[in-house]
């Protein structure tokens, strides 16, 4: 019995280790989204989507920001979605064993940790500055670009989980290969696609760098995608710097409807892929 | 009451002729000559490795999926190679179905399985489709139990009706042959029974090829067999002789399981 001993200490040992990390990482976790749930709730108000920017005295809302962060995302995803999902289609179907798609995994993986502000530079340097100012496509296209390899690599992941043995049973049939992975393979795929693309869009919902190249911000209520853009998380940069109490309050109220909104997205997306086990 | 027809009656839908088969530079297939009598099932037995499934997955160009096969020699049906480079695998497919060793029912609902093969064959009219599926389902054993929940998903039966259905599934489209895989080792000696008895069943609208590691099977269902070993044939002939009298040691062996 003596040697099990040893190990079982090195075990309890290493559990310990681990639950503590675990537990410092939540309390952290817990720590920041009471801060944001304790101030925000404060200074929440339903003037916050309603109305337009007042000045630091008066109280003003950020609906244009809002709208314009809805947009902004909208047309990202309308763009990166099918992008994503083809050329993950791609890449875990046409071009299975094929070096080059072994490559385009590689950049994608490397452009999903790439910083958001490179991104944001890249933009700039090729929708801003040779259009002449900032403007909502390029906000769009920035965020799209961020958007992309993710749908990307999850799209590649989940049809490449979905079994040989069905695509050859449909092929068996007589069935030509797009009509097997659009009636079987999506649909065998579609829950976890599906979370890909929301954690996706909850991941560019919440980013502010590459709109400070792009888009930028507007004071107005603005559906114009030619011209500056406003958005809530730029809003929320300018407000929190400001020394007003009134535009401090509204930036807290604004960091609580992001993350609620990412926080939902998050969970939908998770309670797809259980429903899916289910 | 027609009699069973006697063996010179019976034609050769296949022939295979010096056909063989290479995984890259690893040859699987070598150099097989042998008929698939219409209206009959063949079984192909064999140890573990010997190239039984590499051999079925050649009469419906399975292996066209994968990069760096290469077939050489010809399987003959209906005037055509089936190997040619040309052929039409669409065509080719939906007039030989395939049964794999595990179920594969898609995730859809019962109904739309069968169906599914139809809409490929652009048969959409409803009551034909419906005529058809009940068929379908009739001739694979399976219609008395799944005909109240038809619209159910179909991941959601068993083991044995899961493999019913995709028999089914292949037979919606009308094949010339079906092709098993080791189509009921997975499956429990009732689910296996109810299969060979479809089987024996169809033999009159479909001929069957069957790969078995069940001598017993081999023996109870097939008209014909083909021992192979390393990738030959060793034997083919009609079951009775291969397993009562065979003309090769190896099969004399093989069938009486003292080796494999
Ligand atoms: N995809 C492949 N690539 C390379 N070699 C393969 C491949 N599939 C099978 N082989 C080889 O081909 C030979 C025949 O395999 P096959 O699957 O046809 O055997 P089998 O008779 O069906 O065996 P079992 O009874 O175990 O199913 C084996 O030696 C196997 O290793
Ligand atoms: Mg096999």
């Amino acid at each position: 019995m003596k040697p099990h001993s040893g190990r079982l200490w090195v075990n309890y040992l290493a559990l310990g280790l681990a639950t503590a990390c675990a537990l410092f990482g939540l309390g952290l976790l817990f720590l920041i989204l009471y801060d944001i749930v304790s101030h925000g709730l404060t200074s929440l108000s339903i003037s916050l989507l309603t109305q337009d920017p007042a000045g630091p005295l008066g109280r003003g809302g950020l609906k244009g920001a809002f709208l314009g962060q809805g947009l902004l995302t909208l047309m990202a995803a309308l763009v990166g979605v099918p992008l994503g999902v083809l050329g993950g289609t791609y890449l875990a179907e046409y071009g299975r064993d094929k070096k080059f798609s072994k490559v385009i995994i590689s950049l994608c993986d490397l452009a999903m940790s790439l910083p958001s502000i490179v991104i944001g530079i890249f933009v700039y340097s090729i929708l801003v500055k040779p259009l002449g100012g900032f403007n909502g496509w390029a906000g769009s296209a920035a965020l799209a670009v961020i958007m992309v390899p993710l749908v990307m690599r999850t799209t590649e992941s989940m049809l490449s989980m979905v079994p040989w043995t069905l695509r050859e049973a449909a092929l068996a049939l007589g069935s030509p290969y797009y009509q097997v992975i659009i009636k079987i393979v999506y649909r065998q795929a579609a829950s976890g696609i599906l979370t890909g693309i929301l954690l996706a869009i909850a991941r560019v919902a919440g980013e502010t760098a590459p709109l400070m190249f792009t888009s930028f911000n507007n004071n107005y209520f603005e559906l114009n995608l030619n011209r500056p853009m406003p958005s809530v998380t730029v809003s929320i940069y300018q407000y929190a710097g400001s020394p007003f109490d009134a535009w401090i309050g509204q930036a807290w109220a604004a960091a609580l409807m992001v993350t609620v909104v990412v926080l939902f997205l998050n969970i939908l997306g998770r309670l797809l892929v259980k429903v899916k086990k289910a | 009451m027609s009699h069973e027809p006697a063996e010179a009656e019976l034609k050769d839908l296949i022939t295979i002729e010096e056909l063989c088969f290479f995984f890259g530079d690893n040859q699987v297939l070598k150099n097989i000559n042998m008929p698939i009598r219409d209206k009959s099932i063949t079984s192909l037995i064999g140890p573990s490795g010997c190239g039984k499934t590499t051999l079925l997955r050649c009469f419906n160009r399975m292996h066209d999926l994968y990069p760096n096969n290469h077939y050489e020699g010809r399987i003959r049906m209906e005037n055509r190679n089936i190997l040619d480079k040309g052929q039409d695998l669409i065509w080719l497919r939906s007039r030989l179905g395939m049964v794999f060793q595990k179920p594969t029912p898609f995730p859809m609902s019962i109904y739309d399985n069968i169906a599914y093969g139809l809409k490929l064959k652009k048969i959409t009219n409803r009551s034909i489709v419906r005529d058809l599926v009940e068929k379908a389902l009739r001739q694979a054993n399976l219609w008395t139990e799944v005909k109240d929940r038809l619209k159910e998903s179909a991941l959601g039966l068993s083991g044995g009706q899961q493999q019913r259905l995709s028999i089914a599934r292949s037979l919606a489209v009308n094949p010339l042959v079906l092709l098993f895989d080791e189509a009921t080792s997975a499956l429990d000696p009732i689910s296996s029974a109810k299969i060979e008895e479809m089987m024996v069943e169809l033999k009159k609208d479909v001929t069957m090829v069957v790969v078995t590691h069940n001598m017993q099977q081999a023996a109870r269902i097939s008209d014909y067999t083909a021992l192979m070993y390393l990738g030959s044939l060793v034997e083919y002939g009609e079951t009775n002789d291969i397993f009562t009298r065979p003309k090769m040691k190896m099969t004399e062996q093989y069938v009486a399981g003292h080796f494999g």
